[in-house]
Order: C-alpha cells, then structure tokens, then sequence
C-alpha cells in the first residue's frame, strides 16, 4: 500500500507541478474543444457558385436556372455562353460546376422524349462536389417529376394516381444519425476521442522525461522499493483521475456546448473509458521509456496524429485499408475506441453494442501493463 | 581575431549544423526515417484509392423474385455490399448499432405485388449519417439501383402495350442529367486526399525539427558557439542553420512528390515548375515558422507547445476536407497564417486543374510572405542572444 501511495504521489508531483504537462493535459484539452470544431460551425456548404450554360432560352430552361439558383446547396454565379467558358471558370476555380442546358431541350420535353442535361462538376474538393452534385441532381429531379406529373394529369388521372404512377419503385432516404449530415457533428466526436488518447500520451511521455532529468540531477533518492506493478498501479492514477475529468468534459460538456448530444447511457461510456484509459497510460508507460527528454514525447506523438485518424474508421472505411494495417492499427487504443464511443455518444448504443471493442481495449490494457512494469523496473533500478 | 570572424559564416554554420544532426541517432529517426515511414503509412492507408462493398443489411420483407432482383442490382452499384438479408429489421438495427453494416435497406410486404398493381411500394434506405463516405456510397447505391429495377419495369409494362423502348424511358424519366466529373472523375482519395495529406504531415515534422534545432542550443546553453560559428552574425547564424533543413525538407518534399505523382500514379495535370517553386516556399516558410516559434517563446518546452498547436489542427483549416469558404471568418483568418493551406491551393489550382499562373498569383504571394515575415523578428533577437554571448565572453 505503501509502495502504491508514494508510486502515485510522486507522479502526481510530476503531473500537477509541471505548467509543460498541465499545459498539454489540461489546457490543451479545452482549448481544443473549442479551436478544433472552429473551421466546421457552420456544418454544411451552401450556396457553392456554379455556371449555366443556357442553349435552349426557353421559359423552361430559365425555370430550371431559377431552381438550381433556389437550392440551398448551389448558386447560380455565373451565365456563360459555351461550355469551354463554362470550363475555364472552374479551371479558375471561380465556380465549382457547369449545368449545360442543350439547345432543344424544352422540344424534346413537350415532344415527350427523354431530355439530357449535363453537369461538369470539379472534383478536386469532394465535399465541395457532393454539394454541387446533390443540389444539381434535385433541381432536376425536380423538374423532371413535375414534368411527368403534369403528363399524367393531361392525361386526366388525378393527382395522387399520377404521383404514384411516376416510378414503379419509390425509393426513401432516411438518415439514421447525424440527420443534417453535418461535417463537425462528424468530425468532432471522432477526433475529440484521438485528443484524448494523444494529450495523455504526450503528458505520459513528458512526465517521463522528466523523471529521467530530474534522476540525472540527482540520482539517489526517491521510490525505487516495492514491486513495480504496485508502482505502475500507483502511477496510473494521477492520469485516470484527470482523464476522467477530461472525458466528461469531451463526452458530456462539448456535444451539449455545440448541440449534438445525443442522451444516451453515460454508464456506458463510464465503463468504456476505463479500458481506453487504461490502456492509454500503460501504452504511455511502455513507450516512455524511450523518451529521454521532456520534449521527446510531443515530438513522436505528434507526428502519429494524422495517419491514427485516418486508422480509426470513421473518415475512411476500415475496410478499404489493407488487412495487415489493420491489425496493427488495433495496437493503438483510438482505433477501437472512436468507433466506439462514436456508437455510444452518437447513435445511442449501449455497452452490449460495443463488446467488441470493449474486449479489444481490456487486451490491450492488459498487454501494456507487463510492459508499463518492464519499463518502471528498470527504471527504479536506474535510479528513477 | 578579425580574421577568426571572418573565417565564420553561414557555411561554417551549416555544417557544425550538418554534424549535429549525422551524431544524433535521435535526429536521423525524426528528420528520415518517421518522415518516410509515416509518408508510406498514408499511401498505403489510402493505396485502395476508392472504399467499395461496404457492408450493408437488406430487410426483405416480400421475399419475391423481384425483392431479390433488387437487392442484386443494389450489390452491383458497386459501393456497398448486402452482407446479409434479414426478415426482422429489429436484427438489422442491431447489427448497425454493434457497427457491423452501415445501414440497411428495408423492402416492404407485397413489394411485387404492389409494383405489378402500379401502388408504387416505397422502399427505405436507412444510411448512417455519422459516417459521411459510407452513407454516401450507399444512397447513390440505393438510387441508382431502385432506378434500374424500374426503369426495367416501365420498360416491360410500355413493351406489352407495344410503346417504343426509347418512349418508355422519357416516361420513366422525362429529364436526366449526365454527370461528368472534372480533375478526378474516379473520385480515388489517393489524388484526392493523400495528396493533402502528405504535405500536411511534412509541416508537423518541419516546425518541429526547426523548433528543436534552434531551442536544443538555449537549453544546452551552446548559442555561445552557435553564434561564434557564424562569425557573430545573427543573420549568418540563422541561415547557416536553417540552410540543411531547407535542403533536407525540400528534399523530402520533392520524394513525396514523386512518391505520389509517379509511384503511386496520381495523374498530374499542370505546370511541375510552378508546384516546385510553391514547394520551396512552402518548406522556407514552415523553416522560418519553426524558428520564430522559438524566438518568440524564448525557450524549447514553450516553443514545442505553441508549435504543436500550430501544426497539429493545421489540416482541418487548411480546406481540404470542408473547404476555406464554408467556414467562419475566424477560421478562414487562422487557416491564412498556415502556409499548408496556401500550398494545398497550388497543388490544386497548378497540379490538378492546369490553372493559368494568374490564378496562383495570391496563394504564391501569401506563402512568400509568410517565408519573408519572421525574419526581421528572427532576427532582433538573434542580436540580442549575440549580445547577451558576448557579454558572457567578456565575463
């Protein structure tokens, strides 16, 4: 018990007596609750500038431009009088697509034969696409349908019969969460969960070096008894004590801030944080035996951020990677834990639905603690 | 003497620059080999360029020779994959929920018979928006198949009652619209994302390095010898430092390049001269960044936070993924201070569009300046750290 105290004592020391380490575990934590979701807050694209290229001059074709132009998600910019004009503003990048409206066009509708549009969308920023894409796609829609049902009324069925007649299959498209679709209410839950894992680390590893720097300085002295799984229980608790509170920060106060909370089990997400933390601090413990300076730490960790998001599912499907890079990435605790606090703090799952995950980030805590001994053993023998 | 200061200068600085660097294992893993070890992670996380078959659950609630026509033609459009056909949608809800599928598709009761009746059945797609890509493949999946099942019914029912093939179209759908998809018309990430990615990557390790280089000498207290190496010249010190990290970042710059247009087959599409020139802007303004950080936090532990918090987020302003116009005007200012947006433009504007150099004019101005404006501040202080190593010496 002895051993266990001081063990987290002295780390507590190395924690709350270091502005590095509160710097990076504490005020990084919630500045960044607020810098990161910042390029996102207005959720969606809208109004994205595209060009018409109007052959026709019909009283068709100009209510199909007063339709594009209406959708929120496309702005008419500009009217351009052939296509390879059309073009080069989007070679520009002045407007993100072209909708050419062939000459004939309102003809071939009244002639009751299937009439062509055409869009030349830029593709170079995908949101940006999809955006003009979807707007472009209902402005004809649109159109389209309400040239059939105005075909089937002259033909004298009544309104209802002519709706339903429109298509053999009618086709619903029902968001299940996240139902404005919306970029930050996508992002930030995922990355706040990878801000976590990283601050602990860097903090873990920054504790670390000083440890080692301040055994230089004075290399007798200090916890070195008692066995150094008790020492290694001991150290873990400053972290999970402040992690806790900075879970329920990300977990509770943020999606409540920014208004995407989604009330669901918080004894759910209780008991997953404490694998996730566990095997954060025993992955820090093991690694930072490598860190021989305060600084090293940030250094390293820092550089995984980028490639760990793209490892943890949500911005790029795990099952487009290649096999053996997703069994690596398991080693990390982030890529179980996002998909999985994703499913409780988003959809509304409950720790029945997260099993999977769960059991993968008890093995893992359960893997690093051996190593997170190894390291505080030949630590303790060093000095300290 | 005078000939001893003389003797000192930028190249003297560079290569007691250059030893520091080859005697460190530390360095040589932090400036080689987890830059290309990281840069390869990115390719390979994104070598399948497009994300295909992604599971999804079919509720079949008709079980008819037209239900699984339907569930055919959604597995052919290519994006997803029915993973499993369940009669009970509660089984599918949880599948969804335990992250298995990422959606499912619900088929109602007396679906053939309705659409034989012309009741027009309704089928729903449920898509899981919390994850943007996957519901995406899946609703021009399921619009694109739903299409196709009824446009083969509209065609058999016009063709009994002897209409034209091409009459029974226009009925199906009186106004279609041809989609071409200009620069990447496959949509493959690799040219879309890893293209991003990599340069917002090289930035990280960048400002660090240069934030190491430069704070290591004012925690080991050797700025003394830094500057003496350099004749006493704080502009001479400063650019013998910064002189092989240009090299070697422009270098690592220029692999990646090739890395992504040549090895993994990017198409190219622009003016190589101008994307290098960007290039060596781009590396000389994180090079000075990485500096003033130091300067103006006056030690290493300070100058490695405040770096960090520059670089990290630094790719979700930089407007790739949601583009610059689309964000507050507080974003749009902070994501301006980051050369990596300006660099991604370039990229963009000169390696994908084949945009005239008029276009690149303020994107190429903007990374020059911020290359450029540090500099006078750099350097006042590196006077300052010169008069504060000779008084030590006159001590």
């Amino acid at each position: 018990m002895r051993t266990f105290l001081s063990a987290a004592l002295d780390e507590a020391r190395l924690v709350f007596l270091d502005a590095g380490v509160l710097i990076i575990t504490v005020l990084a934590v919630v500045v960044y609750a607020f810098f990161y979701p910042l390029p996102y807050l207005n959720q969606v694209m809208k109004d994205v500038p595209i060009a018409v290229v109007d052959e026709d001059h019909s009283a068709l074709s100009r209510r199909l431009v007063r339709m594009a132009d209406g959708h929120q998600s496309i702005a008419v910019r500009a009217e351009a009088v052939s296509v390879s004009e059309a073009e080069a503003l989007v070679r520009d990048g002045a407007v993100s697509g072209v909708l050419v409206i062939p000459r004939g066009f309102e003809r071939d509708v009244l002639e009751g034969r299937q009439a062509r549009l055409t869009a030349q969308i830029d593709a170079a920023y995908l949101l940006t696409y999809n955006t003009v894409l979807g707007g472009l796609l209902e402005s004809s829609g649109t159109l389209s349908a309400g040239v059939e049902v105005a075909r089937w009324r002259a033909a004298g069925a009544s309104r209802d019969a002519a709706m339903r007649a429109r298509r053999p299959i009618g086709l619903e498209l029902q968001p299940l969460f996240n139902a404005t679709s919306g970029y930050g209410t996508y992002v930030v839950p995922a990355v706040m969960v990878l801000v976590l894992q990283q601050t602990l680390l860097i903090g873990v590893g920054m504790a670390g070096g000083a440890r080692r720097e301040r055994a230089q300085a004075r290399p007798q002295g200090g916890v070195q008894r008692g066995h150094p799984a008790l020492r290694v229980a001991g150290r873990a608790i400053p972290y999970v004590a402040l992690y806790a509170v900075n879970a329920s920060y990300y977990f509770v106060f943020v999606p409540r801030y920014y208004g995407y909370y989604v009330p669901g089990s918080l004894r759910s997400v209780a008991l997953l944080t404490v694998p996730f933390l566990l095997a954060t601090v025993f992955l820090g413990f093991s690694l930072r035996a490598l860190f021989s300076k305060r600084e090293t730490a940030m250094q390293v960790i820092l550089c995984t951020s980028l490639p760990l998001v793209f490892l943890g599912g949500f911005a790029w499907p795990v099952e487009a990677l290649p096999q053996w890079l997703r069994a690596a990435a398991a080693l990390v605790p982030s890529t179980s834990a996002i998909p999985a606090f994703l499913r409780l703090t988003r959809m509304g799952a409950g720790l029945a639905d997260v099993a999977r995950e769960s059991a993968v980030l008890w093995s893992l805590a359960a893997m690093y603690f051996p190593a997170a001994c190894a390291a505080e053993a030949i630590q303790g023998r060093k000095g300290r | 003497m005078t000939a001893d200061v003389d003797r000192g200068g930028v190249a003297a600085t560079a290569i007691r620059e250059w030893r520091r660097i080859v005697s460190s294992p530390y360095l040589m893993l932090m400036l080689v080999v987890f830059p290309l070890a990281t840069g390869v992670l990115m390719i390979r996380i994104f070598g399948s360029g497009a994300a295909r078959d992604l599971p999804i659950a079919v509720v079949d609630l008709d079980q008819s020779a037209l239900s699984r026509d339907l569930v055919r033609a959604i597995d052919a459009a290519g994006g997803v994959r029915v993973t499993s056909v369940e009669s009970d949608a509660g089984r599918a809800r949880a599948a969804v929920m335990r992250g298995d599928q990422y959606g499912l598709v619900s088929i109602p009761p007396h679906f053939e018979r309705d659409v034989a009746r012309g009741a027009a059945p309704v089928v729903t797609g449920f898509y899981n928006a919390q994850y943007l890509l996957p519901a995406s493949l899946m609703k021009s999946a399921l619009v694109a198949s739903t299409a196709t099942v009824s446009a083969r019914v509209e065609i058999g029912r016009r063709m009994a009652a002897r209409e034209p093939r091409t009459a029974a179209l226009a009925r199906v759908e009186p106004v279609t619209l041809d989609v071409r998809t200009l620069f990447n018309p496959h949509l493959n990430y690799l040219t879309y994302l890893a293209t991003a990615l990599l340069p917002a990557l090289l930035q990280i390790f960048i400002v660090t390095m240069t934030v190491h280089a430069f704070g290591t000498e004012l925690r080991d207290g050797s700025a003394g010898g830094w500057l003496a190496s350099a004749g006493g010249s704080p502009w001479r010190a400063v650019a013998g430092k910064a002189a092989p990290y240009l090299v070697h970042f422009v270098a690592l710059a220029f692999l990646m390049l090739g890395a992504l247009y040549v090895r993994a087959e990017v198409p190219f599409c622009g003016s190589l001269p101008v994307v290098a020139f960007a290039t060596v802007l781009f590396v000389a303004a994180y090079v000075a960044m990485g500096f003033a950080f130091v300067a103006a936090a006056g030690d290493l532990r300070m100058a490695t936070s405040a770096a960090a918090f520059y670089c990290a987020p630094a790719f979700a302003f930089a407007g790739v993924t949601f583009p610059a116009e689309a964000m507050p005007a507080a974003g749009q200012a902070w994501a301006s201070l980051l050369p990596v947006t300006h660099y991604l433009r370039v990229l963009v504007q000169q390696g994908m569009r084949d945009a005239p150099l008029a276009v690149s004019l303020p994107a190429l101005g903007a990374l020059a300046a911020l290359a450029l404006a540090p500099w006078p501040f750099l350097l006042r202080r590196m006077s300052r750290l010169a008069r504060a190593a000779s008084e030590k010496r006159a001590l």
